[in-house]
């Protein structure tokens, strides 16, 4: 096994690309972007929030539903997918569309960071992910060929790279630098296996930890190999924001701009916003979905939890104005649905978790899809501005990083 | 008031009309409409799906306005009044309505259509620790046991102002009553009936405050001897104020009096499956509560019968009434539910993916498996409705007997995550009803794994090894 650095001049497998990315427009102040993305099962407005349907299943909702919301591309785990209903399955039923009934798009990861979060005595090594079975622990390899076999028998309009994946906390270096260079030679190994490269796009995974320079030696090695599309990994794993906004801005600073950014794993609203401020495009996770069902309901103002007994007698919908099929009075087609409604039920009956899922998943989209509109009509940075301050209320409460962040690209919130 | 009061119900919201000449004698099948002003039209025999906290169990609002065709729904009042003991009154009562609206339809953000039956308690009631008293009935709220009193179900009837309103009954669910305490259920419950009926609609109630919600007066499970002065009040003095009949037995269809035969007939009586259903149907149902529906939805199960059965073919062995989606057997089968079956699941979903939901413990099995067995209700009642109506209704009762098994399969996989109010507690030290999910916090994985909603393998080196997902090392 090669333990070289790779090489950018070596001659690779053309990659062809099952997308086109039309992009609109530039913020004039900020990094932000508005673009199209053409993907197989549909047009997906760019930037865009993705949610999580783990298990084939966007938790209770039927893809309708999911419809409702805007959702034009969601995103499956390649690690529970192929652990149920597994390859053989998938390969019979047709792929993940066909099993679950949903004819847009889907994202799948790898599968590598669950195996390495979560499994013991997980180690990483040239070949691939060593594990020992959970239930045996007989000692298993998990490699790049296997993770896009799997990919390709789901049959995700997007599927990741295996990536080497470690904390981005970790103190390490040499190991962060190692990762960084093995996820390159990864993403050669993936790009070899790809059975299907004219209908699904293979995203690189930029590495490096919290180091600019090894983002922006991993940033030259991956954009060389032309993927249809570039995603920044190993962030949302608890560092401080101001690390995120820093490794999210350098590299966005060195990707074409012919191509869709996605950073992974990030979820919460000033995430979002901050991230498309800084120049990307896609986002992913569980949180609006998880926190539904506790019983959380995301509003401009932050999170309401609905379990709250000051709920109780609140007949108000979840968000005033909000265009939801939940928050929208019955004389407009929607359902009502009051706070006190959702006390009655949140954590006790599924259909709880269903409403305030619903509602979720359209914020975010619909925030996405505002963020995008003002970004066509240039007045992102106004945008910004009302969006923070509904967000925290006062200047005194926004966090720093975000003022920092977006002092970085020319917005000062801190401004009149 | 007196026997020569107008035989009309106060109540002229409410309209009970029989469709067939059979409808004299009381123990045959009859065809009937429920009409209640701005409501769905109701044909009878049909059944009322039933509510878990004001919701169809897995079924979102929207769902239920799209994808079935649900007419009318019963409310259990112990779904609502946790806060009835403490300091202040239930929210419920406080929801926001228009005069002409019901505060129940909006706390639980229903659409107009559907027809509101509420009833004390949910169906099929727990069992309580505590017995009934002369003015109240043992309830169960999420907050633990309660006594309902009389005066307090009249207030929830006029301030949520259901369409439908089921009166209260003194009932004994743990064991079949002794005499003596049947002649108690009688007398009690004749008296809660007279007393809510006053309080509603009286003489002594002025005009506007008169309460708009028809009463379903219960009939006890008892013989007709044992109630016959009850009986005889409700045909006389108590005539002008119900609007229906509450049957908690099959056997009580039997009882009714020929003088109440116009009145609808609501059945509580948990019939275990459709044979039943026919049964009741036979004798003169004209509304039912059907608990297996949701039972078996949960047991991730799919209702498999047409009424009247397919054809005259005899089958060698009776047919499955459903088909258990946990078995191994659907994991790549990419037909519907049903054959031909019109429902939404069936529309856009097959059984290999229920199958994966299900093993995955994924929400959204119980929601495609309940909107699957609702329809195959709905169809079931409206041919059974077409067939007392083309006059088969026997011939094909009898068809469909030989046709199907005698019951349900049994339930073999786990269901959804039982709460308090939704099964009975057997009792100190009982069993677990489901298998503990967490709990072993001393290995940091499974502890990392639990906070994280993240699976891990539910299956050996050679299940990953053949799911494509890793290999084994030789070494």
């Amino acid at each position: 096994m090669s333990t070289s650095a790779p090489a950018t001049s070596a001659p690779r497998k053309p990659m062809p690309s099952a997308l086109k990315f039309d992009l609109h427009t530039k913020c004039s102040t900020t990094k932000a972007r508005a673009s199209t993305l053409h993907l197989p099962h549909g047009s997906v407005p760019l930037p865009i929030f993705m949610p999580v349907a783990t298990q084939a299943s966007l938790k209770g909702l039927t893809y309708d539903q999911l419809k409702q919301t805007g959702c034009m591309l969601c995103l499956n785990n390649t690690y529970h997918l192929g652990l149920k209903p597994g390859q053989a399955v998938l390969d019979e039923v047709g792929g993940a569309h066909k099993l679950q009934g949903w004819d847009r798009n889907i994202l799948t990861d790898s599968g590598g960071f669950q195996m390495v979060s979560l499994l013991k005595l997980a180690t990483v090594t040239e070949d691939g992910v060593r594990f020992l079975s959970p239930h045996d622990g007989t000692p298993m390899l998990l490699t790049p060929e296997h993770s896009i076999s799997l990919q390709n028998s789901i049959g995700s309009d997007i599927i990741m790279q295996l990536d080497d994946v470690i904390a981005t906390t970790s103190p390490d270096h040499a190991r962060i630098e190692e990762a960084m260079e093995r996820s390159v030679r990864w993403l050669d190994r993936c790009i070899d296996a790809h059975k299907y490269p004219e209908r699904q796009n293979l995203f690189c995974i930029i590495q490096g930890g919290l180091d600019l320079e090894l983002r922006r030696k991993c940033c030259a090695e991956m954009v060389a190999r032309d993927t249809p599309g570039i995603a920044i990994g190993g962030l949302s794993g608890g560092e401080a924001k101001e690390e995120f906004c820093k490794v999210v801005d350098t590299c966005t600073g060195l990707l074409p701009d012919q191509k869709p950014r996605y950073v992974m794993g990030v979820g919460y609203p000033e995430d979002l916003i901050v991230g498309v401020a800084l120049g990307a495009d896609m986002f992913d996770c569980v949180w609006p979905t998880r926190t539904a069902r506790f019983g959380n309901a995301v509003v401009p103002s932050g999170t309401l939890n609905l379990r709250n007994h000051t709920f109780a007698q609140d007949f108000r919908p979840v968000q005033e104005g909000c265009t939801c099929t939940i928050c929208r009075p019955k004389d407009q087609g929607g359902l009502g649905v009051t706070r006190a409604y959702l006390h009655h039920i949140a954590a006790k009956e599924t259909v709880g978790a269903h409403l305030l899922t619903i509602h979720n998943v359209h914020y975010l989209l619909s925030l996405m899809g505002a963020a995008r509109q003002a970004i066509l009509e240039d007045r992102f940075p106004a945008f910004l501005r009302e969006f923070f301050s509904k967000l925290y209320g006062e200047k005194s409460k926004y966090p720093e990083w975000v003022v920092g962040a977006l002092r970085g690209v020319g917005v000062d919130l801190m401004e009149d | 008031m007196g026997s020569d009061a107008s035989q009309r119900p106060p109540n002229d919201m409410v309209n009970f009309g029989l469709l067939n000449s059979a409808t004299a004698s009381t123990l045959a099948p009859r065809l009937g409409k429920l009409a209640i002003a701005g409501r769905n039209a109701i044909l009878t025999p049909h059944y009322i799906p039933l509510t878990s906290r004001g919701t169809v169990p897995h079924i979102a609002h929207d769902v239920m306005r799209e994808q079935t065709a649900i007419s009318g729904l019963y409310f259990g009042l112990e779904d609502f009044i946790e806060k009835l003991q403490k300091k202040g009154c239930p929210p419920v009562y406080k929801t926001p309505a228009a005069p002409n609206e019901s505060p129940l339809r909006n706390f639980v953000c229903l659409p107009e259509d559907p027809v509101l039956v509420l009833g004390p308690r949910r169906v099929p009631p727990l069992a309580c620790p505590a017995s009934n008293t002369p003015n109240s009935i043992a309830v169960l709220t999420t907050v633990g046991f309660a006594q309902l009193e009389t005066g307090q179900y009249v207030e929830a009837v006029q301030k949520m102002r259901p369409d439908i309103a089921v009166g209260l009954a003194d009932l004994v669910l743990t064991h079949r009553p002794g005499t003596k305490r049947q002649g108690k259920m009688v007398d009690r419950t004749h008296a809660f009936t007279t007393y809510s009926t006053e309080q509603l609609y009286g003489d002594a109630v002025s005009e506007e405050n008169r309460s708009k919600t028809a009463y379903f007066a219960p009939i006890l499970p008892l013989d007709n001897a044992q109630q016959t002065l009850y009986l005889e009040d409700l045909e006389d003095e108590l005539r002008r104020y119900i609007s229906g009949l509450a049957l908690y037995e099959s056997a009580s269809l039997s009882v009714v009096p020929e003088s109440l035969g116009d009145l609808p007939r609501l059945l509580f009586s948990e019939p275990a499956t459709p044979h039943d259903i026919l049964r009741e149907v036979s004798l003169g149902a004209d509304l039912l509560t059907i608990p297996f529906l949701g039972d078996t939805s949960d047991a991730g199960m799919a209702l498999d019968f047409v009424f009247p059965p397919p054809s005259d073919a005899p089958a060698t062995e009776p047919k499955p009434l459903a088909i258990d989606l946990w078995a191994p057997t659907f994991t790549t089968d990419t037909a519907p539910l049903q054959e031909a079956c019109q429902c939404y699941t069936c529309r856009n979903h097959h059984r290999a993916y229920i199958h994966h939901l299900l093993s995955a413990k994924e929400m959204l099995a119980w929601s495609l498996l309940h909107l699957h067995n609702l329809h195959t209700m709905d169809s079931f009642f409206a041919k059974i409705r077409e067939s007392i109506e083309q006059g088969t209704f026997e011939s094909d009762v009898q068809r469909f007997q030989r046709t199907y098994a005698p019951q349900l399969p049994e339930k073999t996989g786990e269901g959804p995550r039982v709460r308090g109010y939704q099964a009975p507690s057997r009792g100190p030290n009982e069993p677990r009803r489901n298998p503990r999910a967490y709990g072993r916090l001393d290995i940091i994985e499974k502890f990392a794994e639990s906070q994280s909603s993240v699976a891990t393998p539910d299956t050996g080196a050679e299940g990953l090894e053949e799911h494509g997902f890793a290999k084994k090392l030789s070494s």
